[in-house]
C-alpha cells in the first residue's frame, strides 16, 4: 500500500533503556552449544551487550519515566499532548489499553486520544503514519508516539535463537505539523499467512497460560522453549527480509522520484548485524549508509530500534543539518514498512537510563 | 556451479577442515542456526538463488544441498 503525508515532522526523540546490562560472553554458557560456535555467532550477529528490565518492570514504567524526564527538562508540557499512541507487543494488561494507563499515571488531560497499536519491529513507521493522520485534525497539535517492549521477559533462558538478541526499551517520539511543505512517502505490506513466523503461542485466548504452557520443552535444535515464550523462525525471517524489503524500498523510491543514492541514510529495524549487512549488499547500499550498530550495544529492541539508531548515530549531525532518510521496519505480522522523510530541527535526541 | 568451490565455502561456514559430497550436514558440530542462515546468504549472494527454510530442513547431505542450489540457478 502506498501513502503520502504533507507538512508533518519528527520534533524530538527520547529513548529509555533499562540500566541492567547483559553480556553475551557471560550468557553463552547457558546455551546448549559449543563455545566456539557461540563465539562465531557473536562475531557474525554482533551480539555483545543488551539491556533488559528487572523482573516485573512493564512498558508503562519505561514510558512514564521517559515522559517525566521530558516534563522535568522542559522539553514537553503535559497539557500539550493531544494524542498518545503506544505501539507494543507486550502491554501491561489485556485490558485496559496501556496508553490509558500511561495517561492516568501522568495525570494527563481528558481531552485527548490514547491508542494502543499491536505491532512490533515494523511499528515505528506504522506509529508515525497513525500520528500523521491524527495531526490532520485541527484539535491535534502534538502527538506522542511510544514504541516500547519488554520482550526479554518472554524469552526462554535456554533458547539461543532468541534470548541473546532481545533487548528492552521505550522510544518516545514527538510528532508535530511542519511549517515547511514537506512531503513524506510511505509503503506498507502485510502477510498474515505467515503470522506464525514470530509468535508467543500461549497466554492469549487461543491458548491460555497454564502450568503446562510454562514448561520448557526440547524443540529439537538444542534449544529449550515453553509455549509461553517468544518463538521466532530465524531462517524464515531472514528469507522474508531479503526477499520482501528491497522491492518495497525500490517502489517507495520510485514513488518519490528518488534513487538510493539520494538518501543520506537507510535507517532500518535492527534484528542483528548479519541481516543488515546482507540487506545492504542486496540493495547495493554501502554499509556505512545503513547503520547496523544497535544490537551490539542494546540488543534488538523491537519497534524502538529505528528511533534508537537515529539517536545513536545521527544526534550530533541533526543538530546542525537536514538529512533525507529512508526508514524501514520488518517483523511480526508479518509486516514490512518503509518511509522517506526529512529529519530536521529535532529538538531533543538522546537516551536515558531507567533505574 | 563449481562444486569444489561450493564445498570449500560450506566448510568455511561449518568451521570444518573439509566437506565431502556424501557428508551428512547434521553430523557437523557447526551445523546450527547460524550455519543455516549463512548457507541462505551464500546461496543468495554467490549463486543468486533464494532457498526456503523448509527446503533446507529436508536436505540431508552436502551434495543434496549443492544440487538444490544448482537446480534453482536456471
Amino acid at each position: 500500500m502506498k501513502f503520502t503525508f504533507h507538512r508533518k515532522r519528527i520534533a524530538g526523540l527520547l529513548t529509555v533503556v533499562p540500566a541492567r546490562e547483559k553480556c553475551f560472553l557471560e550468557e553463552m554458557h547457558n546455551f546448549n552449544f559449543p563455545e566456539s560456535r557461540s563465539l562465531k555467532l557473536k562475531e557474525v550477529m554482533g551480539f555483545d551487550k543488551r539491556r533488559v528490565v528487572e523482573p516485573g518492570v512493564c512498558v508503562s514504567d519505561l514510558a512514564v519515566f521517559g515522559l517525566h524526564h521530558l516534563f522535568d527538562k522542559g522539553l514537553l508540557k503535559p497539557d500539550e499532548i493531544d494524542a498518545l499512541i503506544l505501539v507494543t507487543q507486550s502491554p501491561d494488561y489485556f485490558m485496559p489499553p496501556t496508553s490509558n494507563v500511561i495517561q492516568g499515571r501522568l495525570n494527563l488531560k481528558q481531552d485527548m486520544i490514547c491508542l494502543d497499536i499491536s505491532q512490533g519491529c515494523a511499528g515505528f513507521v506504522i506509529g508515525l503514519m497513525q500520528a500523521f493522520m491524527l495531526l490532520e485534525q485541527e484539535s491535534v497539535k502534538k502527538v506522542v508516539l511510544i514504541n516500547a517492549d519488554v520482550l526479554s521477559r518472554k524469552t526462554s533462558p535456554k533458547d539461543r535463537n532468541i534470548r541473546p538478541l532481545i533487548g528492552d526499551a521505550a522510544a518516545i517520539t514527538l510528532v508535530e505539523r511542519d511549517t515547511e511543505d514537506s512531503i513524506i512517502h510511505a509503503r506498507l505490506k502485510m502477510d498474515g499467512r505467515r503470522a506464525n513466523t514470530l509468535i508467543v503461542p500461549a497466554g492469549g485466548m487461543r491458548m491460555p497460560a497454564t502450568p503446562e504452557t510454562a514448561m520448557l520443552e526440547d524443540v529439537g535444535d538444542n534449544n529449550l522453549r515453553a509455549k509461553d515464550h517468544f518463538y521466532m523462525d530465524g531462517t524464515e525471517v531472514f528469507n522474508f527480509v531479503q526477499v520482501e524489503v528491497p522491492p518495497l524500498i525500490d517502489e517507495l523510491l520510485a514513488d518519490a522520484g528518488r534513487s538510493a543514492a539520494d538518501m543520506d541514510y537507510f535507517l532500518c529495524h535492527q534484528p542483528n548485524r548479519f541481516m543488515l549487512q546482507k540487506l545492504a549488499d542486496k540493495m547495493k547500499v554501502p554499509h556505512d549508509r545503513m547503520p547496523n550498530n544497535l544490537v551490539e550495544r542494546f540488543g534488538n529492541t523491537s519497534g524502538a530500534t529505528i528511533p534508537m539508531v537515529i539517536t545513536c548515530n545521527l544526534a550530533e549531525r541533526l543538530e546542525r543539518e537536514k538529512l533525507y532518510v529512508c526508514l524501514a521496519g520488518f517483523g511480526v505480522g508479518l509486516t514490512w514498512s518503509a518511509m522517506l522523510l526529512q529529519l530536521n530541527k529535532v529538538h531533543f535526541n538522546h537516551i536515558i537510563e531507567y533505574k | 556451479m563449481n562444486k569444489p568451490e561450493f564445498y570449500q565455502r560450506l566448510a568455511e561456514i561449518l568451521d570444518a577442515e573439509e566437506v565431502k559430497p556424501e557428508n551428512v550436514l547434521k553430523d557437523f558440530e557447526g551445523w546450527d542456526s547460524l550455519a543455516v542462515l549463512s548457507v541462505l546468504a551464500m546461496a543468495d549472494a554467490k549463486y543468486g538463488v533464494s532457498i526456503k527454510a523448509e527446503e533446507i530442513r529436508a536436505i540431508n547431505t552436502a551434495e543434496e544441498l549443492a544440487n538444490l542450489i544448482a537446480s534453482k540457478q536456471k
